[in-house]
Formats: structure tokens, C-alpha cells, sequence
């Protein structure tokens, strides 16, 4: 194997039923058309996956990658990506998370991990550099995630063994489980830990003794310093380091859209109680952070009753405002609970606040919830649906199944309640003052997800700025929809381009310090490979022409491109937006032409060059 | 001496990957000498350092490979050492230890450490004139026949117990 530089250099492909392991040499040709994390998991479904596969059958791949910078000194290249069929919403799923995993794949050498097949009994996947082993894990099955990692650094010998495990609700297959990286940081969407679960995997381990070089390590210390400078000098940095995601919470009720009892406001009136501020004043004892990252926005609370990293803001407002609880302690209470278990607060969140809603309508009685009392804010029912979804045991069978389906199941007027995008439940961002957010939640590829192109541009009110790049200035003003779709496809690209960098999004994205050609310089001074501007945008289209293409074979078409009927039809009534719907329809059109596609969102042209599963064999031998 | 104060520490590891990328133009942690060690159940960031300690327990080296220097940091010769590992072994608490047949520990970056540097909380702080102040004879005993991870990560949580204890004494609500 020649050496590579930035790149791991190798794919383990990782058989459970069978316990096959092998290693195989990465593709450059392939890894300069995908780049790396997102990117290189995406065209590995698009390329092996058999789109008719049940999510939860064997045949479904699970996949773990990262980027080539990832574990560099590039700041923040902490992320990793998990992929595959979503149980949750049977189309494309993936989910990142940061912390520290992602850097120890990188120095054990691998750029991505494809497990595939069903271990006969529970196991866990334990890397050491060469080495890979399947090791029994039926002594942790049935711990919670903190048990689990603890048990597995215990019986390694090795504490700095980076862990990515599942808790009970992954083991139960609630569909919108979650996989945590060392405790706390999550892959918290499309129910990844439910796929971990329906393998019997309930954990990978990594240790890395290697060391992730550069091709050219003077130009590339140079732009990782450029880009540290432009991060603290930026003017959000002090703000952001204190406060983190949990900002927002303010920040939203002041735009008038912080979800309030279940988006039927977007003011809160009790905001002060359960704002990221008196989260910092009160209860955070210091910050933590992801791996090589200055901003350090993450941070370590204590509570009488509760400790743990976190929340980040989604967390904050599901098991807030968006559920009518003013209880902060609560919140911060639930949040460790759901990290120890292994469950995605915004899709729970998103159950219980459809529930509340239904039953403030009479639409639902607590008969029908199992006798669980579920008005705004009560907090003793909402942690007892949790033990129960979490078991899958009576209503929480059907809550584990996610809102759509639950909805579904009841009827009756209820599906118009539930806030979810193919199958995705809605984040916390009343869409209605954010509407190139809003044209994001419809159009993303795994469902109402704002990370697919966090157009943060639009809250930003650079009128000048927008002129310049695009000649549009109304891109700069959230609650204008024009030029919004060309907003959209070019921070779906930079989204992109950052998953496959496998960094941070406030630093590829939000804080808006990384740019199309500062990447490439960074690939280039990294990994030697003659990535350009124009080479990078060029695969970053063909991978969403492509994940557009596989949800397409998943059933997606043009219909599903759309917001529920509440952010289309229904006004805000008070507050900084009040009055908006987004003109959702208008906007996805505009967002089709844009990229090409024709009017039902369909890819033009591809088909005939990627030939989908089945044509990577004859590559993958390469 | 390079001196940590734990409550300020978020864990960024940015110490351990400049010490690594100015030692070697690389990233790994095997490489860096400076080792983050964390115990996340506890909330505990504690990057494990050489504290040119007064025992200086690695020096007593079968080769006489290990000398200490003008600035108090440890000098391996690379010429001399054998990479027995026997240094690793003596260090109570993980700050010296074996990669590839190579001794990774401190030496100051001469004079202007790198870690210290690159931390953005201020939670590192050198102090040229700091030498041999700190003991760890407490943290030999029991040392024996544990690993440099093992170690650093007692000497981490013995360390942060103060920190700890002030946390679970001020939690509110």
C-alpha cells in the first residue's frame, strides 16, 4: 500500500453474519469524486445498496466514514458520518456527530468502515489500527451507553478507546435511536442506533496509534492558521463559545420563531427560565469541546438530579418550549437520560409535542394514550412515555415508531399535527420567519433537516454582501423569499462540502469563514490530489444529484417536497414574523430550475453514468 | 513547568495536536507529548504532561540515555536509548512513553511550548522558572505494573478530585 497523505487509505468491510473481515486499498479516483464522510458514504450506497432492502433486514449497509482532513490540524475536523436506509423514514439516512471518534478512525487508517449482514448474537466491532475484531458483547446488552462505554474501556484496558455505542432504545429498535459518540456526543437522526440495534451491534471501538500526515504540512499549518485567525476574530466568537447552539433560544424568540407549544407560537413568554444564558449562569460548570476545535462551544452542567454534556439547542427547545414545559432542570435532566438510552430528542420531542397538541384539541383523550396524561408542560407524563418508548412497551410501542406512523395509526384528523418531512420530524425552527429554511426542510434529502444547507446567510442582513455574491439582495432578508432557492443550492453544496471535510457546520457554514476555494487549497496542501474549486463543486453536485436520484428509488417524488400544512397555510400570529407562511410550492420549483432538475424533481442526465449497485464491484477490487 | 488548571479545560486536545504536528509535521496522539486524557461520566478534561518532577524517576535509565536539560525538560539521546522502555515503566504517571522505538516526552519546545500556544482557554500556563517543585512519590506508589493510559488517567482524576468536589458542593436546584 503506498502511503497517502490526509487520507486514511484503507475501507474495512466488516460481514456480521458471517464475521468476515477484510480490508481493502481506497480508490483515488473515487475518493477525489466523493471527497470523503457524507460524500464517500453516499456514493457508496448510491453504488452496493439494493434500494428495496427493508431497513431493518441484514442486506441494509451501515456505514462509517470520514474525510480526509479529518484528525488533522485542521480545527474542528472532528466529525464522522454514519449511513443507510433510515428505519425512521425508509429513504436516505445519515447522521454526524463531532467529539472525538471520527479523529481515531482517521489515525487507525481507515477512511470508512462498511458493515453489513446480522450478528448471530450481541456483539461489538473493536478497531485497533490492523487489527479488527468482532468481541461478544451480550454482558453489555441491555446497558445504558455510559454502562456500555465504561464496560468496554474497562475490559480493553484503554481508556482513550473512542466508543460509538447504542443504549436500550437502539437495542428495542425505536426507530429514531441514536449512537453516541463517548457518552454525549450523537448521531441523533434517522434512528442510525436503530440500525446499530437490528445488527445486534452495540458498539464500535477504535484506538489509532497512527498519525495523520500531510502532503505538504508548511501550506497547510498556514491555512489551518488562517482559519483559526478568521474563527476568533469573527464577531460571534465570544458569543458562541459561552453560549453555543443554546443561543438560539433567545435568539429565535426575538425573530418570533422558537417553537412554542408545538409551533402554535413562536414566542415564549417564559424564555428567560429556559434560555441558554441562565443555562450558563446556573447550572454550566465549564465548557467541553470536539476534537482540535477553538471555539469549545459544548459544555459540562450539573443539576441536583442530573450531569452530563450538553444540551446542545435542539435538545434545549424539545423538551422546553416546544412542549410547554418551563421546567429548565427538567430539560437538562431529560437530556442525560435520552444520551444514557440512546434517543434523538427532536423526533421524541417531536411525538410527545404532536400528543399535547392532539389532546389540547380533543382530538386525542388520555385513554387513548395509555392513560397518560399529557397536557402542555406536564413533566411527570412525559417521563413516564419516555421509560415506555424507550421499553416499546404499551403506547410507547406506537410512539416508538415515530410520528408519522403514530399519526397514521390514529387518525382522525391528527397527521395534519404531525411536523415531519418524509418521515423526519421537524428541528426546532419555526420556518415561517427562516424561508430559505423552510425551502431546506422540504427539500433535504433525509427529510425536514436544517443541516442539509443551514442557510444562515438569510439571518444575517449583509444586504451588500448578497448583492455581491449573487446579485440578489433580498437573500439577506430571512422573511423574503426571493433568491432564496439560489441561497439554498449553493449552502447545500458548502453543507456538503463540509460533512465530507467532516467538520463543524457553525464553522463550515454558520460563521460563514470557508469558502468553495479555501477548501480546495486546504485538499490540495492535505492530500496532494488535484482537488480545485471546480473539481470539489463538481462532486458535491453529482453527490446530490445522486442521494436525489436514491430517494427517488426510495419512493420520494415531487409531492413530498413540501412543509406541513401549519407553516404553509397557517400565519404566525404575534411576535418578529408574525403573519408569514412560506410559499413553499413556489420556492421548491425555483430550487428544481436552479439545479437543474426537471419539474418533478428529477435529475437530469446522471442515470446513464452512475449505473447504481452492482457497478462498484468491479472498482471495489481496484 | 507546564501547569493545568482543570476548570478551564474543555478537552480540545488543540495542546496534544500542536505538540504532535511542530514534534513531527504529523497528527496522532501516540506522537504528541502532551496526552489529553478525559473521563467524560465525570466531566473530567485533563491533559497529562511531564512536571520535571523532583524525583525524577526516568532518569534513573539503564542506558544513561535520559538526562535532564538547561530548562529542566527531560533529553532523551536518541543514540543511547534501546527503547527498553524501562523510563516508561519508572514515570508515575504516563508522561514519558514508548511509539515506534522512540521515547515521546516533553522537552519544552525550548523554551516556548507549542501546547500552551494553541490553548484558547487559557488553561495552560508555563512557568520557565517552575522546576522540580512538584512531588509525585504518591503517585509511584501503586503505579506498579500499569500502563501510561492507566496512569495518566489516575493521576487525571486524583488531580481533578478539588475541582470535583467544588462542582458537586455548589450544584444548584
Amino acid at each position: 500500500m503506498r502511503h497517502e497523505y490526509g487520507y486514511g487509505g484503507r475501507i474495512a468491510r466488516v460481514d456480521l453474519s458471517s464475521g468476515e473481515v477484510r480490508c481493502e486499498t481506497s480508490d483515488r479516483d473515487y475518493l477525489l469524486q466523493t471527497i470523503g464522510g457524507r460524500g464517500l458514504n453516499s456514493a457508496r450506497l448510491y453504488d452496493e445498496l439494493r434500494r428495496e432492502v427493508d431497513p431493518l433486514s441484514a442486506e441494509n449497509l451501515l456505514l462509517i466514514g470520514v474525510g480526509p482532513l479529518t484528525g488533522s490540524m485542521l480545527t474542528a475536523s472532528a466529525y464522522m458520518t454514519i449511513s443507510g436506509k433510515s428505519p425512521l423514514t425508509g429513504i436516505l439516512g445519515d447522521s454526524a456527530a463531532g467529539g472525538f471518534f471520527g479523529a481515531e478512525l482517521k489515525q487507525a487508517g481507515y477512511d470508512q468502515v462498511v458493515i453489513s449482514g446480522c450478528a448471530p448474537q450481541p456483539c461489538y466491532l473493536f478497531i485497533s489500527d490492523g487489527h479488527i475484531e468482532l468481541r461478544d458483547a451480550a454482558h453489555l446488552w441491555g446497558k445504558d451507553i455510559w454502562e456500555a462505554t465504561a464496560g468496554i474501556r474497562g475490559e480493553l484496558g484503554d481508556n482513550a478507546v473512542q466508543v460509538a455505542a447504542i443504549g436500550p432504545a437502539g437495542e428495542n429498535l425505536v426507530k429514531y435511536a441514536t449512537i453516541a459518540c463517548n457518552n454525549s456526543r450523537m448521531c441523533g437522526r434517522t434512528g442510525m442506533g436503530c440500525l446499530f440495534g437490528s445488527k445486534r451491534l452495540k458498539a464500535v471501538a477504535v484506538r489509532g496509534s497512527g498519525r495523520v500526515t500531510t502532503f505538504d504540512p508548511p501550506r497547510f499549518l498556514q491555512l489551518c492558521e488562517e482559519l483559526d485567525r478568521r474563527i476568533v476574530t469573527h464577531p460571534e466568537y465570544e458569543r458562541r463559545r459561552d453560549l453555543g447552539s443554546t443561543l438560539l433560544m433567545k435568539a429565535l424568540n426575538g425573530l418570533g420563531i422558537l417553537p412554542t407549544r408545538h409551533f402554535q407560537e413562536g414566542v415564549c413568554e417564559y424564555v428567560d427560565r429556559i434560555s441558554g444564558e441562565r443555562l450558563a449562569s446556573q447550572f454550566k460548570v465549564k465548557n467541553k469541546s470536539c476534537f482540535n476545535c477553538n471555539i469549545h462551544c459544548s459544555r459540562y452542567y450539573l443539576t441536583a438530579d442530573a450531569e452530563s454534556e450538553g444540551p446542545e439547542f435542539e435538545t434545549l427547545c424539545s423538551y422546553s418550549s416546544r412542549i410547554g414545559n418551563d421546567d429548565l432542570k427538567f430539560t437538562l435532566k431529560m437530556n442525560a437520560f435520552l444520551n444514557r438510552m440512546g434517543m434523538d430528542s427532536l423526533s421524541s420531542g417531536e411525538t410527545i409535542g404532536w400528543a399535547m397538541e392532539c389532546v389540547q384539541r380533543g382530538l386525542l383523550t388520555p385513554q387513548d394514550l395509555g392513560g397518560l396524561d399529557l397536557r402542555w408542560g406536564n413533566t411527570e407524563a412525559v417521563e413516564k412515555l419516555l421509560h415506555l418508548i424507550i421499553r416499546r412497551e404499551g403506547i410507547g410501542d406506537l410512539f416508538a415508531e415515530g410520528t408519522r406512523s403514530l399519526a397514521r395509526h390514529f387518525g382522525r384528523g391528527t397527521e395534519e399535527y404531525a411536523l415531519h418531512v418524509k418521515g423526519l420530524d421537524i428541528i426546532c425552527g419555526d420556518p415561517r420567519g427562516i424561508k430559505a429554511f423552510g425551502l431546506t426542510y422540504a427539500i433535504a434529502s433525509r427529510g425536514a433537516d436544517h443541516l442539509r444547507a443551514e442557510p444562515f446567510f438569510e439571518l444575517t442582513e449583509r444586504y451588500d454582501e448578497a448583492e455581491k455574491r449573487w446579485g440578489i439582495r433580498e437573500i439577506a432578508d430571512r422573511l423574503s423569499d426571493t433568491g432564496k432557492a439560489v441561497l439554498v443550492e449553493h449552502t447545500e453544496r458548502q453543507a456538503l462540502l463540509t460533512d465530507c471535510l467532516t467538520l463543524c457546520k457553525n464553522i463550515g457554514l454558520s460563521m460563514d469563514v470557508l469558502d468553495f476555494e479555501f477548501a480546495a487549497d486546504l485538499l490540495q496542501a492535505g492530500t496532494g490530489l488535484k482537488f480545485t474549486a471546480d473539481r470539489v463543486n463538481a462532486a458535491l453536485r453529482g453527490i446530490i444529484d445522486r442521494d436525489r436520484l436514491m430517494n427517488i428509488d426510495f419512493g420520494v417524488d415531487a409531492s413530498q417536497d413540501t412543509l406541513p400544512r401549519r407553516f404553509t397555510h397557517e400565519p404566525l400570529t404575534e411576535g418578529g414574523s408574525k403573519g408569514q407562511v412560506v410559499p413553499v410550492k413556489r420556492m421548491v420549483q425555483e430550487y428544481y430550475a436552479v439545479k437543474g432538475w426537471d419539474e418533478t424533481g428529477k435529475p437530469r442526465g446522471l442515470e446513464a453514468q452512475s449505473p447504481g449497485p452492482g457497478a462498484k464491484e468491479k472498482k471495489a477490487g481496484a | 513547568m507546564i501547569s493545568l488548571d482543570p476548570a478551564k479545560c474543555s478537552g480540545c486536545s488543540r495542546c496534544q495536536v500542536h505538540c504532535a504536528f511542530f514534534h513531527s509535521g504529523a497528527v496522532g496522539r501516540s506522537s504528541a507529548r502532551i496526552k489529553v486524557v478525559k473521563d467524560e461520566a465525570v466531566g473530567l478534561d485533563f491533559p497529562v504532561v511531564c512536571q520535571q518532577c523532583r524525583e525524577r524517576y526516568c532518569t534513573k535509565c539503564p542506558e544513561n540515555a535520559i538526562s535532564v536539560g538547561s530548562l529542566g525538560e527531560i533529553v532523551v539521546s536518541n543514540t543511547l536509548c534501546t527503547a527498553c522502555g524501562t523510563c516508561a515503566i519508572l514515570c508515575p504517571i504516563g508522561a514519558i512513553e514508548l511509539h515506534a522505538e522512540q521515547a515521546y516526552v516533553c522537552d519544552l519546545c525550548g523554551g516556548d511550548p507549542r501546547c500552551v500556544k494553541a490553548c484558547t482557554l487559557d488553561a495552560l500556563r508555563f512557568d520557565p522558572q517552575a522546576k522540580e517543585v512538584v512531588r509525585l512519590a504518591g503517585f509511584k506508589k501503586g503505579s506498579r505494573g500499569l500502563g501510561p493510559e492507566q496512569k495518566r488517567l489516575r493521576f487525571a482524576l486524583a488531580r481533578c478530585a478539588g475541582i470535583r468536589r467544588d462542582w458537586v458542593s455548589e450544584r444548584s436546584g
